[in-house]
């Protein structure tokens, strides 16, 4: 009986031979695969412009857009907006809750992402909030920036009073940032108004703070967000969201914001049309060939995806366990159907893989990953295999891992 | 989150505990009327606010069909069939109510954004007050509430508040709210800076207590079996599940917790309390107590594996801790 209870308390997301990973392994699997795949992008980004102000300032500039427009429309459907969103989090009048919704939102999507920590400080003039992880340390510099200008927006849309306008009346610094080497990230936000600040541009978004910023010592840091420790995030005002709603949100969100909205100012830096998806594939590619250089990241995987011994070292099938784990792991749903020695093919509707989130399908995910799983065959199984996406432009497409003779192998 | 060295936050505690000082305190607030209206609360709420005179007001809170406290709230009688009820999110009443409000001849609507309340605290409140207020308020009983005026505008003033303290809250209309505040401003006492000092801060040294806490106990276990009026009333929602509750006895405790360490900052809200490395509940959430010079919170644990005095750890840093009684001063 006790057995029973507990089996059925625990979920887990199946391999190809039948283990379980387990929800809450799956789920930091899922937040690294997108991070990876977003610092792939950002890498993209560099060779297509070498100017780190330009860039930044760009995909900041978007970034910021793209957060206004998602809740734009009309003074009543913004109204509207931010009411579902008081309505679905409990956020009561006396929070002054239109003033500081930047940093009631935030919250919760940090620690839906893991990126675990705490809200130092929350005043009518000030928010302090550091953060001891993050899952997209390794994508760098101008992502950090790019954040800064995402919760600009969302204090805009709300904080200046002032429908459609974009107020910008808090200075938001991200004074510390875990992708640039320090041991927090730490955002702050002060009103301008209160601490006698200027206007800032993309670039001011990096300062320190007016006010002294508090330091939380080593020991008692955090490792994972409230999901991960506690089983459920809980906001300030009481609403509780499951760990299974918050892996649902960060499968989606954490596309949108780490690779849809950088993607739409990084495909105008081709200087040259087609340079965007040439980089992108050799980028990518690259990548894949790095997963399994050394020859204990195929032993690990082995064990991590428990395959059996009986399977050899150059069989498809350990690709695409690889493969069905970084899908299952993203709550994406396919089918096998093909899974032997002699090649496998995986079915996805073409909506799932490209839309993780339903309004923003991304083409450059197949492109992405097509790229980065053919380079990464070749030195987790050998170079006689490859794969490839057929039926990309269909309703369903089929990742093929088979043999093939390429005598440029670009 | 609040820290001993936060002297901006322990002036705003001190000002409270000491003298005077006053905020922005607008809950959320369900104007409900009608001939039903007090029958209705009645159904609801586990006690008989049909006892509440006019012009007083009622602690209570509201259960699910299990029993378990899904709200707590001010019931405010303002005429014989007319109520406010000020509660932490009134869109939530509204959902409530429509469901509940089948038979009742009754109207209710969330006048939230019409209405703005500003809190006066501390001892020296009354003499605040009374140098604002056209009429005194020396006599107003606790949980009194009448109708007065500031400069002309017209307020309601209720003796009450959320900090322990003597203490006041003014209603006044939206659209007088800048004057008010303004005449508040003119009284010289503290306005308070820090919301997590009289969000938490101060009503958590003194046992009290957010919604979020009691959630999923029965009154019984959040230590407000006396407000449940099983004799006085008829059926209310949730009073089977209740009954059967009391029978059985109390699955949690809700209880006070301290931390022996300097600050909290890895203990967030639901973190897990654990006895010797097995958990036996959930902190609900930890503040900085100025009064009493200590890291405090509250706490839902196993009955009877956690009686007072019992060491615990808390956190993913196992922060240690003790079981204390849900108040401090």
């Amino acid at each position: 009986m006790a057995l029973e209870q507990k089996v059925g308390l625990h979920r887990g997301v199946e391999t190809a031979f039948g283990k379980l990973i387990p929800e809450k392994e799956a789920y930091s699997y899922c937040l690294r695969t997108i991070a990876a795949f977003s610092a792939n992008i950002f890498q993209v980004m560099r060779i297509l412009n070498d100017d780190w102000e330009d860039r930044t300032e760009k995909i900041c500039e978007c970034a910021n857009m793209m957060n206004c427009a998602a809740c734009s429309g009309s003074e009543g459907q913004l109204q509207q907006y931010l009411n579902d969103f008081y309505d679905e989090w409990n956020i009561p009048e006396f929070v002054d809750r239109e003033a500081w919704i930047g940093a009631i939102w935030g919250d919760y999507g940090d620690e839906a992402e893991d990126m675990a920590g705490r809200v130092i400080q929350f005043t009518r003039n000030r928010v302090e909030k550091e953060l001891d992880s993050c899952p997209w340390d390794i994508v760098g510099s101008e992502m950090c920036n790019m954040t800064t200008a995402m919760f600009t927006a969302n204090f805009d849309i709300a904080a200046g009073g002032e429908h459609g306008k974009i107020t910008n009346d808090v200075a938001l610094n991200m004074c510390e940032a875990r992708g640039c080497g320090n041991p927090h990230c730490r955002v702050v936000a002060e009103r301008l108004d209160a601490y006698g600040l200027d206007h800032q541009g993309w670039l001011d978004h990096r300062g320190a703070s007016t006010a002294p910023v508090h330091d939380t010592p080593p020991e008692r840091r955090v490792k994972h967000a409230e999901g991960l420790r506690s089983g459920q995030y809980t906001q300030a005002f009481g609403e509780e969201q499951s760990f299974e709603w918050q892996y649902n949100w960060v499968a989606q969100m954490g596309w949108v914001w780490s690779v849809s909205f950088p993607l739409i100012a990084i495909r105008d830096m081709e200087k040259n049309e087609g340079d965007f998806d040439r980089v992108l594939s050799i980028v990518f590619a690259t990548a894949g060939k790095n997963h399994f250089i050394d020859p204990f990241a195929r032993e690990g995987l082995r064990t991590w995806l428990d395959i059996p011994r009986e399977i050899g070292d150059n069989d498809p099938r350990v690709m695409g366990a690889y493969i069905g784990a970084i899908m299952g792991c993203q709550l994406v749903p396919f089918e096998w159907e093909a899974f032997d020695k002699d090649g496998v093919t995986i079915k996805v509707s073409t909506d799932d893989f490209n839309g993780r989130f339903p309004m923003a399908p991304l083409d450059e995910i197949t492109a992405g990953y097509e790229a980065e799983w053919n380079g990464a065959i070749k030195t987790l199984v050998s170079p006689e295999w490859s794969v490839w996406i057929d039926g990309k432009d269909d309703e369903f497409q089929f990742i093929q891992i088979g043999r093939k003779l390429d005598s440029r192998m670009v | 989150m609040l820290f001993k060295d936060d002297e901006v936050a322990r002036a705003d505690a001190f000002a409270v505990r000491n003298s005077a000082g006053w905020y922005r305190w607008t809950h959320d607030t369900v104007d409900v009327a009608g001939p039903d209206s007090t029958a209705l609360l009645d159904k609801l709420l586990v006690n008989t606010v049909a006892l509440c005179k006019v012009g007083r007001e009622k602690y209570t809170t509201m259960l699910d069909d299990n029993g378990r406290i899904i709200d707590d709230l001010m019931a405010i009688r303002l005429e014989e069939s007319h109520w406010w009820l000020s509660t932490l999110y009134g869109p939530q009443m509204i959902k409530w109510l429509d469901e509940h409000k089948q038979g009742f001849d009754v109207s209710y609507s969330d006048i939230t954004a019409t209405v703005d309340m500003y809190s006066v605290q501390g001892p020296r409140s009354t003499e605040v007050m009374d140098k604002l207020l056209d009429v005194p308020v020396d006599d107003l009983k606790r949980f009194q509430i009448v109708d007065a005026t500031i400069a002309g505008i017209p307020v309601h003033v209720d003796r009450g508040g959320f900090t322990g303290e003597l203490g006041y809250e003014l209603y006044c209309s939206r659209s007088d709210s800048a004057r008010i505040s303004e005449l508040l401003r003119s009284t010289g006492i503290r306005e308070l800076q820090t919301l997590e000092v009289f969000v938490r801060s101060l009503p958590m040294e003194k046992g009290m207590a957010l919604r979020q806490d009691y959630h999923f106990l029965t009154p019984f276990e959040a230590n407000l079996g006396w407000s449940v009026h099983f004799d006085k009333k008829d059926d209310f929602i949730g009073r089977a599940a209740l009954e059967k509750a009391q029978e059985e006895g109390p699955r949690f405790a809700f209880v006070g917790v301290e931390i022996e360490r300097e600050s909290y900052e890895d203990i967030c809200q639901n973190e897990i309390v654990r006895k010797r490395g097995v958990p036996v509940g959930k902190c609900r959430q930890m503040i900085y107590g100025y009064t009493v010079d200590k890291n405090i919170g509250f706490a839902i644990v196993d009955a009877e594996k956690c009686p007072i005095g019992t060491k615990v750890t808390i956190g993913p840093n196992d922060s240690p801790a003790v079981i204390v009684a849900p108040r401090w001063c």
